[in-house]
């Protein structure tokens, strides 16, 4: 999603014009998934495939969150852990653990996660921005948050995921 | 300023192609009949095809400018081939054709540089001007030599009619030819003669066709185009008999004509299954065509005749070449990691094993078949250093004989591709600085006063060895040392530089030992160039040369750089490989011959050669249990003269690997600086590293 449409879902809630607050449609798809009690999504056209952890293989002098390289389907695949990325503590992985494989044009990179969640529909009324406050907001990697009931989801930008130089 | 037509980008590619390989053809023919210095008059008119088709292209997409050069080029030919005698001094129609040649690169390459936007149209006004006179020298020379011929009794001229198949009642439409063609004739006789009474003669004229000989009242010309124009015609061959030194003149129509098929077929009527539309010849079209039909008949000639002539060729995209070796590199992955299926392990499977045996061996006929498919001779980019030889020679004025030894050698496209730089550079080099500037200095070395200039390829044992000499005067390797002084590129004390050494710093960048620079070279930038050049397509060079006797470049490429043989290593739980090529020994290292240097750097002792260790897992930060040299393994590599021993854990065996560039993603990182030049997927699925000595050791 352009950041066009994030501002203008934003400003539509905080126009104060009750019908452009009412109006809730479906501007896309998000999957979603854990990393420690902290929902994430990712808008679903970057995602390619859910895969299990297999075995990663190092690759030296590369920093520390790219754990390495599998083999998809005869496909060399980097792969990021996602924890790392964020400065979060490492975990061992477990049999809910799973790698998500993205494609942006022709890069493709799988992010290591805790757990998958499912696949939510992105609402209108539930985007808001990011605040500025960097606690929440990793290294700028979140593009957007969706709040519904009593969750946020935390929507990754993969463009900067993936093109992000060391910070 | 021009632009392309939008219409037409879509055949601009293979306009360019098209065009870009007749010129390479047109250059060969030209460098061929030079060293002959005659013209055949098969060649005259394959070049006359050559640019009639150049012609018909550049006008249809619209490059006037190409087109009317083409054009003079063609009249030019014309007159050639229409008094193939006439020509006394051909040197002056080469250099003018080869600037015609060059002119067509020069602008096709700047179309090329633009396609979308906006491109320059050269005027070749000089150009023409030159080709206009160089007819009109010619058509000089003809006035003069043309009647004596004519003045000669007529020739027999003999030809052989093929009618099409299956038109039935051949004897009888042999008949109505030769009552077509009697009157015109002041002679007439042909085979079978019995066409007209015996109706068996028809099977031998579809066997062997229909034999006429005849000496024409007016000219050869007009009777052959009746024939032609006659029904159910197919082909026809021109022979000669009697003895007038005249060739038969070809029956290609005339140049403003569209081209019928029939002038393709006939020379070449043995081809069984002959291009596509057979119809009879039309007879000339009474009205003139317009442009673009006549560029349309000169593409569609030219697809007929290549059609016909190299039926067994086809151009492909590289691009779905390269996704056919991807997936063919897949399916031999997938195929591994069936057959050693874990789940496979201890059962008895004999007719499952019988099968999977099968099955590699087609795999890898498949692998094969498909390496094969992207390699192509090195004869396009030698005939290339002909061209530059040939120039050189004559601005220079130096005698040099150039000898070209197996250009048929195979090599992957890619590489073929990164090749003509560094060769045009190395020849370049060796006619400039390599051969004697004076004959009388040649004399006095008692050396042949001609120099020669060699250009081998060779195989050898999965390389490829190009090998660019010439028996000039060599590498000075004090000239090369003052220089290198003075250019401070020297890395440590003079004394210690072996002759070998001294003679690679002219690859150094910014070498050059020339003290004024010429057109060709003395820049200080070719030498270096050309080993970068070479090293990114996986090769290397050596310099060889004796002071006096000349010198050699020697180039060693691989194969492809698709598929290594490599050395399969562990170092912690990561695997490596190394590539064969540069393994020169594998061992296990015993104590008493472990030494270290002053700055306590390990160091091994090998048959009184000494070696600087490099552990990989300190190299690559792995963890590993195997810390101590003994309990590991070292393996000897050697790149560009230098070698040094790598310590492993474990070997694991020999396995032959696609190379896998790192993704995409990972390129920021400088791993390939790191000595590490890409990964490849193992039999079971795994991925191994491949280790890259040159930059391991550099």
């Amino acid at each position: 999603m352009t950041n066009d449409v994030i501002k203008e879902a934003v400003a539509k809630q905080q126009s104060g014009d009750r019908k452009l607050i009412a109006d809730n449609s479906v501007l896309g798809k998000a999957m979603t998934f854990n990393i420690g009690d902290q929902v994430y999504g990712i808008e679903i056209q970057y995602v390619k495939e859910i895969i299990g952890v297999q075995r990663i293989t190092k690759v030296p002098h590369v920093p520390s969150y790219i754990k390495g390289i599998i083999n998809v389907r005869s496909k060399v695949v980097p792969i990021i852990d996602i924890r790392t990325r964020f400065g979060k503590p490492e975990i061992p992985y477990t049999n809910r653990t799973c790698i998500i494989s993205l494609e942006l044009g022709d890069v493709s990179v799988g992010i290591i996660v805790d757990s998958v969640a499912d696949v939510a529909d992105i609402h209108t009324g539930e985007i808001s921005a990011t605040p500025d406050n960097h606690a929440v907001n990793t290294n700028d990697f979140i593009q957007y948050m969706i709040r519904s009931d009593d969750t946020t989801k935390l929507i990754l930008d993969v463009a900067k995921l993936l093109d992000e130089q060391d910070i | 300023m021009a632009k392309i037509e939008p219409g037409m980008e879509a055949m601009l590619d293979m306009y360019f192609y098209e065009t870009n390989s007749l010129l390479e053809q047109l250059d060969e023919i030209l460098l061929r009949t030079e060293q002959a210095n005659a013209f055949e008059s098969d060649d005259i008119k394959e070049i006359f095809r050559i640019m009639h088709t150049i012609k018909g292209s550049s006008a249809m997409m619209g490059f006037d400018n190409l087109s009317v050069l083409a054009h003079k080029a063609e009249d030019m030919f014309f007159v050639i081939r229409e008094n193939p005698d006439v020509i006394t001094d051909v040197s002056f129609v080469y250099d003018l054709v080869f600037q015609v040649s060059d002119s067509y690169k020069a602008q096709i390459e700047a179309i090329q540089n633009n396609v979308g936007g906006e491109y320059e149209l050269t005027d070749f006004d000089d150009l023409i001007d030159k080709l206009m006179k160089g007819r009109d020298t010619l058509l000089g020379e003809t006035s003069g030599a043309a009647p004596a011929p004519a003045s000669n009794e007529k020739p027999k001229t003999t030809v052989k009619v093929y009618f099409e198949e299956g038109c039935q009642m051949e004897n009888l439409r042999a008949f109505l030819l030769i009552n077509t063609i009697r009157d015109d004739c002041s002679f007439l006789e042909f085979t079978p003669n019995d066409v007209e009474t015996n109706s068996e003669s028809s099977k031998i004229i579809m066997e062997q066709g229909f034999l006429i000989t005849f000496v024409p009242i007016d000219d050869t010309d007009s009777i052959l185009k009746q024939v032609e124009s006659a029904l159910n015609v197919q082909a026809y061959e021109v022979g000669e008999t009697g003895d007038s030194s005249k060739p038969a003149a070809a029956p290609v129509p005339a140049a403003e004509l569209p081209p019928e098929p029939e002038t393709v077929k006939e020379t070449i009527p043995e081809v069984a299954a002959p291009a596509p539309a057979p119809t009879p010849a039309p007879a000339p079209t009474p009205t003139a065509p317009t442009a673009i039909e006549k560029a349309q008949a000169a593409v569609a000639q030219a697809q007929a005749s290549s059609g016909a002539q190299k039926q067994s060729l086809i151009s492909v995209n590289l691009a779905k070449l390269d996704a056919l070796h991807d997936i063919v590199g897949e399916i031999i992955t997938t195929e591994s990691m069936v057959i050693s299926n874990p789940d496979l392990e201890g059962l008895e499977l004999e007719s499952f094993n019988k099968a999977a045996r099968e099955l590699r061996k087609l795999t890898s006929e498949l692998q094969d078949t498909v390496m094969s498919i992207r390699m192509v001779p090195l004869a396009g980019v030698f005939q290339k250093m002909n061209r530059i030889v040939r120039d050189m020679r004559k601005k220079l004025g130096k005698e040099v004989d150039f000898v070209i030894e197996g250009e048929d050698t195979e090599v992957d496209k890619s590489i073929v591709d990164s090749l003509q730089d560094p060769l045009m550079h190395l020849v370049r080099n060796c006619m400039d600085h390599g051969i004697e500037e004076h004959v009388e200095d040649r004399i006095n070395a008692g050396k042949p006063e001609k120099g020669t200039l060699k250009l081998i390829a060779q195989n050898a044992s999965g390389e490829v060895i190009i090998t660019v000499s010439d028996d000039g005067q060599g590498i000075d390797p004090e000239k090369i040392m003052n220089k290198a002084r003075r250019q401070g590129i020297l890395t440590k004390p003079e004394s210690e530089y072996t002759e070998k050494e001294i003679q690679n710093l002219i690859l150094l960048p910014g070498f050059s030992t020339n003290e004024t620079v010429t057109e060709f070279s003395g820049r200080g930038v070719g030498m270096d160039v050309v080993k970068a050049n070479i090293e990114k397509c996986g090769g290397v060079i050596i310099v060889d040369s004796t002071k006096g006797e000349g010198t050699s470049f020697i180039i060693k490429i691989p194969l492809t750089m698709a598929i290594i043989d490599g050395m399969e290593v562990t170092c912690g739980d990561l695997v490596f490989t190394v590539p064969i090529s540069t393994i020169k020994q594998s061992f296990k290292a015993e104590s008493s011959q472990m030494l270290r240097d002053t700055g306590g750097n390990e160091m091994i002792m090998i048959r009184g050669v000494c070696y600087p260790i490099l552990r990989m897992h300190e190299k690559f930060g792995i963890e590993t249990e195997v810390t101590n040299l003994e309990d590991g393994i070292l393996l000897l590599v050697e790149a560009d003269n230098k070698a040094v021993c790598l310590f492993a854990d474990k070997l694991i065996g020999e396995q032959q690997v696609v190379v896998k560039p790192f993704p995409k993603y990972l390129s920021r990182y400088n791993i390939k600086d790191e000595g590490l030049s890409g990964c490849t997927i193992m039999g079971d699925g795994s991925i191994s590293l491949i280790v890259d000595t040159n930059t391991l050791i550099g």
